[in-house]
């Protein structure tokens, strides 16, 4: 108090209102986390903080200022990237090139039918081998992926939540059968159904029974596998969903709070586990707010520990993979994602990160191809080696603007927390479906920000690029995957002692109607060579598929457009296309295939519900059959396609045929949205689609395409 | 007319453009409408028409789901009537039912349709009888019409189902006195959902106030008693039940004739609606012509003439036209 009140600062302040003409209480600008973003910050500001220890040094309580004393000035952050696609040779290729360009730690991204526990070989999941990850059938092909790849040497992060058991299994097997104890293994799985549950939807059981997997592994390999973290606390789908950083980094807290709770529930001594929790989070546009959160990550997980009652320092120290934002990649003008990711890294740097992805700029249109993955690596490689940024530790502490977020987040987070400890715990809200509810309300009020323009993104509502770059996209065959993967799994299934995974599995289901771990039965089970399917098929036998319920908010994004021209045009048409039609436009918003990113199509169904449409949901994971049978007993006028995963290309043109079956003569337009490469556009277009929309199209022109679209089909009609 | 014969015969298709029909608000369609609809009275079916209601909350999609697939996986024939709020400014919706009613969305013997309430009070939209006509005539056995929420005017519901049902939770026999008296009232099977895990004694307890409440209802004819029935809609428990109630309470009520009475009050209370509504809609025309509501306020506010003589010569005025 003493600074603001003094002379300086009172003359500072004329000066300010002076130049800007306005007046300083009105002069702070609000973060999407409702912070007050001053434009000066004092001394005053750094006194008197709650959570945040102003003398405080890296590698000391709180943690604010870094996990361990000498951070990068000792070792870099390691560069990880993630990636997978088609066939586990294909996938090894790649990351033996990357190794040798300077990679030092691998990250697997696996495919969806793997995530969601299915083999190749599988009818339900036909569009999707392959295509956003590597498909892995049995341990023969986590051998071919590893092949060259010591394991003893090498530390292995897996995305893996859903089929975590028959995955973490056949790593553990084909360390084996490399000669390295699992004892020796390094590296981190994710494990982290909690989240699978609030946005990303690649979950396989029901909550409770999913939890007790968690703590199983968790057991497990606080046993077996010294070197490996348990699970990677990932708060990073949140904000890709569309949490704000605050919800982000409450939720991921309340998570860890959760997986502790579920590993004490096993016996565990808190201090035989926790130092092997690891986290995970985005890195965003909003560079201060995203180095903050990375302190205040720290911060408050040493709080939360410590009132566990934890001893080991290490159990207090919250280590985080981060990786930069694929929400803020846009199609439009796709070079700028460089520059985008550029400063995210340079954010997560500053906040502190253990190791680090950056995206390439191309990932918005398709997965990365070999140039493009060069420079998102060549990204770290220059900020390591060419800016000097590893010579000093925590370099912003002491900063008042960053010292006071860094508190600030830290206070509304930790009120979040409590929020979700009121509830009883995480897995209760998330079975009440709070925070998923909570995060889409928050997703939903960003899309109408960039819609109405209140945020510019820079080639995409602003500065548009008048030529649009061509680029070159990495296409995968996804026949040709799938016929190659169940040929491998008809080979195995032929040579394999059947009787042996027989036993095996008929184990595992004792195992887990008896409630043991079943980490154990499962790698017994992948070493006789069960397909990932079938040990997922023999749990699913004991505990369900889990298909949840989806709520959606309403009103969020209208409320950003009172008066706006654009929205009220869409509006009106759509009244007057009631008036003449007799219904209101009806359209039907799916998704199709194992992709359960559902921000896009819940936003989408949102605002075009505000704009007055009937609005369908379908349910998620639906064949194109499925969508075609809801689409005819609603006579809807049009059908909305959400995709993300690539499969697209298979999934679009089989709805196109189901829908011909069952009434041939179908009006039903159908649009399509997400990441589409500009490549298939034309295929697209040839099997009949109406509009394609890929990310960052503006909701209200779309809206209007489609009725647009709608009407013209009926007018042709009559 | 061939339209029919592809409703009789089950074409997906053709019920869906059909209830599209009998839902618009379009002058030339609601004569379209009520020809059909007077066909397809010729042609009835064996439907047995079942209202479920109930608080939000209580899971009544999710009972839905897991009764339906109980039904399908017997052979029968199910279509589902849902009703969705639209939202009161902007006349939009969101239907979402479909995301809870995953297995038997899928399944060929089911019928699905999702219908925005718009501005009609009470979960009932405009054209859910007819659209129950549409699927009794395409000989689906079992209707389902499900309404949102519960609400004094959701007892409209009751005059367009054979059985009324209200789904409950556990721990609602507290806030008995607080449930519409009509609506429980009206209900002939109560269902107390959530009868699983740690829910368990509690939705036996609420169960039991169920019973102890109707007791006091005094029973108004020979109709079949009320039931009160425990299920998990989750773990698909007291499923059985549930039909074999659903079949008692219709066999008794055809025995007693009560069956029969209750379509034919319905049919009475339909005819009173459209006589109500042609009525309506042919003076609101008088009145737009006549003009002599306008006339005579700006006589009443001048002082001229008492307000209710006005609005004596007004009517009088109407009558005469």
């Amino acid at each position: 108090m003493k600074t603001k009140n003094s002379e300086n600062y009172t003359k500072w302040q004329k000066s300010f209102e002076q130049e800007t003409k306005i007046d300083l209480n009105e002069a702070s600008s609000e973060t999407d986390e409702g912070i007050k973003i001053k434009p000066v910050y004092t001394k005053a500001d750094i006194e008197n903080l709650s959570f945040v220890d102003n003398d405080s040094l890296p590698g000391q309580l709180p943690y604010t200022r870094g996990p361990r004393a000498s951070m990068y000035t000792n070792r870099p952050w390691t560069i990880r990237q993630y990636a997978g696609f088609s066939t586990a040779e294909e996938s090894n290729e790649f990351y033996k090139k990357n190794l040798k360009s300077g990679q030092k730690g691998l990250s697997v991204a696996f495919d969806l039918p793997t995530h969601r526990g299915y083999d190749s070989d599988d009818d339900l999941v036909m569009g999707d081998v392959g295509k956003a990850g590597v498909a892995i059938d049995t341990v023969e092909d986590m051998k071919i992926l590893f092949n060259d790849i010591p394991l003893n040497q090498m530390s292995v992060s897996m995305t893996m939540n859903g089929a975590v058991l028959p995955v973490l299994s056949s790593f553990v097997v084909a360390g084996e059968e490399q000669n390295v104890n699992k004892n020796l293994l390094s590296g981190t799985i994710q494990n982290d159904i909690l989240k699978e549950f609030m946005v990303r939807n690649t979950y396989i059981y029901p909550p409770d029974p999913s939890m007790k997997i968690v703590a199983d592994i968790i057991e497990f390999t606080s046993k077996e596998m010294p070197k490996f973290n348990s699970i990677s606390i990932s708060g990073y789908h949140m904000q890709e969903a569309g949490a704000d950083n605050v919800l982000e980094l409450a939720y991921t807290l309340a998570d860890g709070i959760e997986y502790v709770r579920a590993a004490l529930s096993k016996g565990l001594d808190i201090d035989d586990f926790a130092p092997r929790l690891s986290f995970f989070f985005a890195i965003g546009t909003d560079f201060f707010m995203e180095i903050a959160k990375l302190r205040a990550a720290r911060t408050l997980w040493y709080k939360i520990m410590k009132d566990f009652g934890a001893k080991n320092e290490k159990s207090m120290i919250l280590r985080t993979h981060c990786q930069t934002s694929g929400v803020s990649l846009t199609e439009k003008d796709p070079y700028n994602n460089i520059i985008r990711t550029s400063y995210e890294a340079l954010s997560a740097i500053l906040g502190g990160t253990q190791s680090l992805h950056t995206n390439s700029f191309d990932e918005a249109i398709a997965l990365p191809t070999d140039e493009s993955a060069r420079i998102a690596r060549n990204t770290q490689l220059i900020l390591q080696n060419e800016t000097g940024v590893t010579n000093t530790v925590d370099p912003l502490a002491g900063s008042y603007f960053v010292e006071s977020l860094t508190d600030e987040l830290s206070k509304k987070a930790w009120e979040i927390i409590e929020e979700i400890e009121s509830l009883g715990g995480m897995t209760k809200a998330v079975k009440a479906g709070v925070p998923k509810l909570k995060i889409e309300e928050s997703a939903t009020k960003k899309q109408a920000k960039v819609d109405s323009g209140t945020r510019v993104v820079v080639g995409v509502n602003k500065f548009k690029n008048p030529k649009e770059p061509k680029v070159d996209v990495r296409v995968i065959d996804n026949n040709r995957v799938r016929d190659d993967q169940i040929k491998k799994i008809n080979d195995i299934k032929a040579s394999r002692d059947q009787k042996a995974v027989d036993k095996s599995l008929a184990k595992l289901v004792i195992a887990a109607k008896e409630d043991s771990n079943l980490l154990a039965c499962s790698i017994d089970a992948i070493k006789n060579r069960a397909t990932v399917g079938e040990v997922s098929k023999a749990l699913e036998q004991v505990y369900g598929r889990h298909f949840a319920t989806s709520l959606s908010v309403s009103g969020v994004y209208g409320k950003h457009f009172e008066g706006d021209e654009d929205f009220m045009n869409v509006a009106k048409k759509v009244n007057s296309f009631e008036k003449e039609n007799g219904r209101r436009p009806r359209v039907l918003i799916v998704k199709m295939g194992q992709d359960g990113h559902d921000r896009g199509a819940k936003i989408v169904a949102t605002s075009f519900a505000d704009m007055g449409f009937d609005v369908d949901m379908g349910p998620l994971f639906q064949s194109p059959k499925d969508v075609a049978k809801d689409a005819i007993e609603n006579d809807v006028h049009a059908i909305g396609v959400s995709t993300l995963a690539a499969g697209h290309k298979t999934l679009v043109p089989e709805l196109m045929k189901s829908l011909k079956q069952i009434d041939p003569k179908s009006k039903i337009v159908v649009f399509v949205g997400g990441v589409i490469p500009e490549q298939d556009y034309d295929f697209l277009y040839e099997n009949n689609i109406s509009a394609i929309f890929g990310p960052g199209s503006n909701i209200i022109e779309s809206a209007e395409t489609v009725i647009d679209l709608i009407s013209d089909k009926i007018h042709k009609d009559n | 007319m061939q339209f029919v014969e592809k409703i009789v015969k089950g074409e997906r298709a053709a019920i869906a453009k059909a209830i599209t029909l009998v839902e618009s608000s379009r002058e030339n369609d609601k004569k379209e409408s009520r020809k059909l609809i007077s066909e397809l009275l010729n042609k009835p079916g064996k439907s047995i028409r079942i209202g479920f209601s109930g608080p939000p909350g209580v899971g009544k999609s999710t009972f839905i789901e897991s009764f339906g697939r109980y039904l399908v996986e017997k052979n029968y024939k199910l279509g589902i009537l849902a009703i969705d709020p639209s939202s009161q400014i902007t006349g939009g919706s969101i239907l979402g039912d479909k995301t809870r009613m995953i297995e038997i969305s899928k399944n060929p013997n089911t019928f699905i349709r999702s219908t925005p309430s718009r501005g009609s009070l009470g979960g009932i939209s405009i054209g859910t009888r007819e659209a129950s006509i549409i699927l009794d005539a395409a000989g689906y056995d079992f209707i389902f019409i499900e309404t949102v929420g519960v609400g004094q005017s959701e007892i409209m519901a009751t005059n367009l189902v054979d059985i009324f049902s209200l789904i409950v939770g556990p721990g609602s026999g507290d806030e008995l006195q607080g449930i519409k008296k009509g609506i429980t009232e009206y209900a002939d099977i109560f269902i107390v959902n959530k009868n699983d895990g740690d829910l368990k004694s509690e939705a036996s307890k609420t169960a039991s106030d169920y019973k102890s409440a109707i007791s006091y209802y005094k029973k108004s004819s020979e109709a079949a008693d009320k039931e009160v029935l425990l299920v998990s809609a989750i773990e698909q428990t007291g499923m059985e039940k549930v039909i074999e109630t659903i079949q008692n309470i219709v066999l008794q009520n055809k025995k007693n004739k009560n069956f029969d009475e209750r379509r034919a009050k319905q049919f009475t209370y339909w005819i009173e609606e459209e006589v109500r509504e042609i009525i309506q809609f042919s003076i609101q025309n008088k009145i737009k012509e006549d003009g002599s509501i306008s006339k005579f306020s700006q006589k009443v506010m001048d002082g001229e003439i008492q307000m209710f003589d006005a609005i004596e010569a007004i009517t009088q005025n109407l009558q005469n036209k």
